[in-house]
């Protein structure tokens, strides 16, 4: 295996774990699926990653022949297809012991899939938000204005993201508008108001972060679970700061 | 209920002679751009939008509607919409430009609020506890129209407050026994479809699903969403 060669697989795998930490995949399986990979071609790989970076060391079995890398990890949207759809091609270049230039070109397939329509997106968003709120007590007016509400607030979260506003800004203008919003079933004297201002916000929780820093953490990954908890716990307190500002409006009648 | 009307009485009572001229500057502001459109109309109309959603908020909902629960919130929701228009006055966004298509809709629904006193009328109501075309949900529909009428490149964010506002004269319909916003009602629900179909078809080059699943969940909520306000108003 020559040097070329090694550095060729370095860049891949280098891509390809950036892919998968910026799609919100948890590291234990970033790394597993990386090994994976090194494994099918001939290779060990060592990887540490941290919120922003990733580091990996590349090295031929037996030799010493090897490439290290520091790479930055983008800022992708959760991506559930991504985390099926690159696992799976790392079992594939495993089992079928696939060449590098095969498995380069399935990647850039699965990468360069459509993505979601935003309209379908947002209107998924608002239905789930619907349900949520109906599944918590809420009669059909206040679903439908958590639905409306909804829509707002994720409207002005995708606009401001298009706008490259820093996303905690993004979570405290998009929770206090969908809130302020579901606040105005109050005004008809909806029994289940409350429900709606409640749910209005849920779209924005962020579950993945969660979840993944716990299962980091619990994989032994403490430094990145950290990370990603401490993450997932400042759009928390974004989210409790706008729908405070709304509560504070709304309920202390601070007008 | 009572608050409610004995609000709107006070407000035109109040008021009629500032509503008669704010109707008058829409009706001039809205032939001018529809006959001769130039820079300084769109950047006029969008600044008279912007004036009227915080006459709502301020006028209407903290001077007349105090006496009503949560009257503060809407004047919020109102405050929202002015900043919507700022916004698109700002980045310059919207163009106000007649696109061909949908314009008999929009010139429909331009004339819809002046129908508010005549449905009152109709019903029984006389001057001053009446709707009038400057109640909320009659302005609310006059923006719509606007929308519909001038829809090359429209404020979104106005359009979706105004779907919000729909949603919510739909229970007031019931509620506060005011039929007039029946009209909102039936001119938002189509808006819905046409807008957010516009939209998906803009965005849905290289995206998943394909458009024609996208229009027909837009049709499906839309068809829920008016499902819902015949079963409960009936």
């Amino acid at each position: 295996m020559t040097q070329e060669y090694v550095t060729q697989i370095a860049d891949f795998i280098t891509r390809y774990l950036s892919y998968m930490l910026g799609a919100g995949v948890h590291t234990s399986r970033v790394v597993r699926n990386s090994k994976r990979i090194g494994d099918a071609l001939g290779v060990d790989v060592h990887i540490h990653t941290s919120q922003k970076t990733a580091s990996l060391t590349v090295c031929e079995k037996g030799t010493s022949v090897m490439n290290t890398r520091i790479v930055d990890i983008p800022a992708f949207p959760i991506s559930f297809e991504w985390n099926a759809d690159l696992s799976a091609l790392s079992w594939a270049a495993y089992d079928g012991k696939l060449s590098l230039e095969e498995i380069n070109k399935r990647f850039e397939a699965l990468v360069s899939k459509p993505r979601m329509n935003p309209v379908f997106v947002l209107f998924m968003a608002s239905l789930a938000n619907a349900s949520f709120c109906r599944l918590f007590g809420g009669d059909i007016w206040a679903m439908l204005v958590t639905f409306t509400a909804t829509l707002i607030g994720f409207f002005t979260r995708q606009h401001l993201t298009r706008k490259g506003v820093n996303h905690y800004i993004v979570f405290i203008i998009s929770a206090f508008v969908a809130s302020l919003c579901a606040s105005t079933a109050l005004s008809l004297g909806l029994k289940t108001a409350e429900i709606a201002i409640a749910t209005s916000a849920l779209y924005l929780v962020p579950g993945v972060p969660l979840i993944n820093g716990v299962i980091d953490i619990t994989d032994g990954h403490i430094q990145i679970g950290i990370s990603r908890l401490v993450n997932a716990l400042m759009l928390i307190v974004c989210i409790a700061i706008g729908m405070s500002a709304t509560l504070m409006l709304v309920k202390d009648s601070l007008l | 209920m009572e608050a409610f009307w004995d609000s709107i009485a006070a407000y035109n009572a109040a008021t009629w002679l500032w509503q008669s001229v704010s109707i008058v500057v829409a009706a001039v502001l809205t032939s001018i751009l529809w006959f001769r459109p130039r820079t300084w109309v769109k950047i006029a109309v969008k600044v008279y939008m912007v004036v009227v959603s915080l006459w709502i908020a301020l006028v209407y909902y903290m001077k007349f509607g105090a006496v009503r629960e949560y009257s503060s919130v809407l004047a919020i929701f109102w405050c929202l919409v002015a900043v919507a228009w700022i916004y698109d006055l700002a980045t310059r966004f919207s163009t106000f430009q007649k696109s061909g298509k949908y314009r008999p809709w929009g010139v429909v629904m331009l004339f819809l609020p002046l129908a508010y006193p005549l449905i009152s009328l109709a019903r029984g109501l006389s001057f001053p506890e009446m709707a009038t075309p400057m109640l909320p949900s009659a302005v609310a529909l006059y923006m719509l129209g606007m929308l519909m009428a001038f829809n090359r490149k429209i404020n979104f964010f106005a359009f979706i407050f105004i779907v919000h506002w729909a949603v919510i004269a739909i229970s007031k319909i019931v509620i506060f026994n005011i039929p007039e916003d029946i009209l909102l009602a039936a001119a938002c629900l189509p808006a819905m479809f046409i807008f957010f179909r516009e939209a998906a078809r803009a965005a849905g080059k290289g995206c998943k699903p394909p458009v024609k699943y996208v229009e027909l969940l837009i049709l499906a909520v839309v068809v829920v969403v008016g499902a819902c306000m015949v079963l409960e108003y009936v």
